[in-house]
């Protein structure tokens, strides 16, 4: 008994370690095209910002008040990116792949890195979050296309970016978006940091219901 | 001496306090937690390991670990909860996949508690489902509860790890069983 217990433990501990050895990623290598920061770092809006506050947001393309956020508050934030005012990064995260049967939230991601290939992120995602499905229906890439167009992506770059999309190229990438986000401690979305700062939930919940609450917000968080 | 016991006493086998009775209760006491100690591991422990990413995700809302650290455990405590509340559920090692079950429960209180106690507004993530949650939403308290319980259950099996409807009795046919018949 005492022999067959001994050996039980150790097959238990065997297989955890093989569990962990299996599931622990192999580094954040992949590459994310233009304006991908390193190691899973997320997309840059405009990377020749200056010394500005570096504002980075979470999302996942599936998550109901990610939607909401950017459909409130999205254009705002944009905006002060555009006008120098903030470096802005987005990190696409996809645990909600689960909720769709279709791994919605990493086709989406993917999505998003092949739009700014496009030179077209901030608006893609605008438009991508505009005609958000419910939560669990998930997107087609018909969605990802019409989005790409709205943004004003055609000719050769459409069908780059359309490739792109069916062929997924940026999974890694993807993969390390979310993996990284775990890194930086975020857990759920969204979040925005601001100089690595996480918001409260009151701001959060400001940029949920009030369009112009960004800039205060932002002179808040500093 | 109290009349109670007096009466106990002037009675032969008052129903519920004679040998046999207190065994029934005993061995009932026993396989229940048995089965609700593994069957709690092993639904949580399953759980987890479907998704594993939402596992280390829910250790890294605690707060407590260096990423590193925390994917480390997020990975490997499923796989131990599921050997674990497997053993129970047979009835196999049960004194010692008691004690490791009662350990866990005590480690998963400290915590819930420190969660709580830090302020945080997270899921207890004990079923794969972890993560900051509104303010008010948290369910401290109830988890904590929940989580006594079961180390209350695993304690139990420590001091009487023989139940019947177990492997461990089948493999060692205890003369305590056979006399039962």
């Amino acid at each position: 008994m005492g022999l067959i217990g001994a050996v039980t433990a150790v097959l238990v501990a065997i297989v955890a370690v093989v569990v962990y050895l299996a599931s622990r990623g192999d580094g954040l290598d992949a590459a994310g095209g233009a304006n991908a920061l390193a190691e899973g770092g997320g997309l840059v809006v405009n990377p020749d910002a200056g010394n500005v506050p570096e504002v980075i947001v979470y999302e996942d393309f599936q998550c109901p008040f990610c939607g909401q956020l950017e459909q409130t508050s999205g254009p705002q934030i944009v905006e002060a990116a555009q006008e120098g005012d903030i470096k802005l990064t987005y990190i696409f995260m996809s645990f909600l792949d689960g909720a769709s049967g279709n791994q919605s939230s990493s086709r989406a991601a993917n999505a998003a890195v092949c739009s700014a290939d496009a030179g077209v992120l901030p608006d893609f995602v605008l438009e991508v979050f505009e005609d958000q499905p419910q939560e669990g229906v998930g997107y087609e890439d018909e969605a990802f296309l019409e989005a790409a167009e709205s943004a004003g992506v055609e000719g050769e770059q459409l069908e780059q970016f359309t490739t792109c999309v069916q062929e997924q190229e940026y999974q890694g990438y993807v993969q390390d978006m979310a993996e990284r986000s775990s890194q930086d401690g975020v857990t759920s979305t969204p979040t925005i940091t601001v100089d690595g700062e996480a918001l409260g939930q009151q701001q959060m919940q400001q940029l949920l219901s009030d369009p112009s609450a960004f800039d205060s917000v932002l002179a808040e968080s500093q | 001496m109290k009349p109670t016991s007096l009466r106990e006493a002037a009675a032969p086998t008052p129903p519920g306090t004679g040998p046999r009775a207190r065994r029934l209760i005993t061995d009932g006491v026993g396989v229940v937690a048995r089965l609700a100690l593994g069957a709690v591991l092993l639904v949580a422990g399953y759980l987890k390991l479907v998704d594993l990413d939402g596992s280390v995700r829910s250790v890294v809302a605690y707060d407590l670990f260096d990423y590193e650290i925390a994917k480390f455990i997020g990975l490997t405590l499923p796989v131990v909860e599921v050997a674990v509340g497997a053993l129970l559920v047979l009835g196999l090692f049960t004194r010692a996949a008691g004690l490791v079950g009662a350990s866990l429960m005590v480690v998963f209180i400290a915590g819930v508690a420190s969660a709580w106690a830090r302020g945080l507004s997270i899921d207890c993530g004990c079923f794969g489902t972890g993560g900051p949650v509104a303010p008010g939403a948290t369910r401290y308290l109830e988890e904590i509860v929940r989580d006594v319980g079961l180390a209350v259950a695993g304690g139990w099996l420590v001091l009487r790890p023989r139940t019947p409807l177990s492997l461990d009795a089948l493999l060692t046919r205890h003369p305590h069983h056979e006399r039962t018949d």
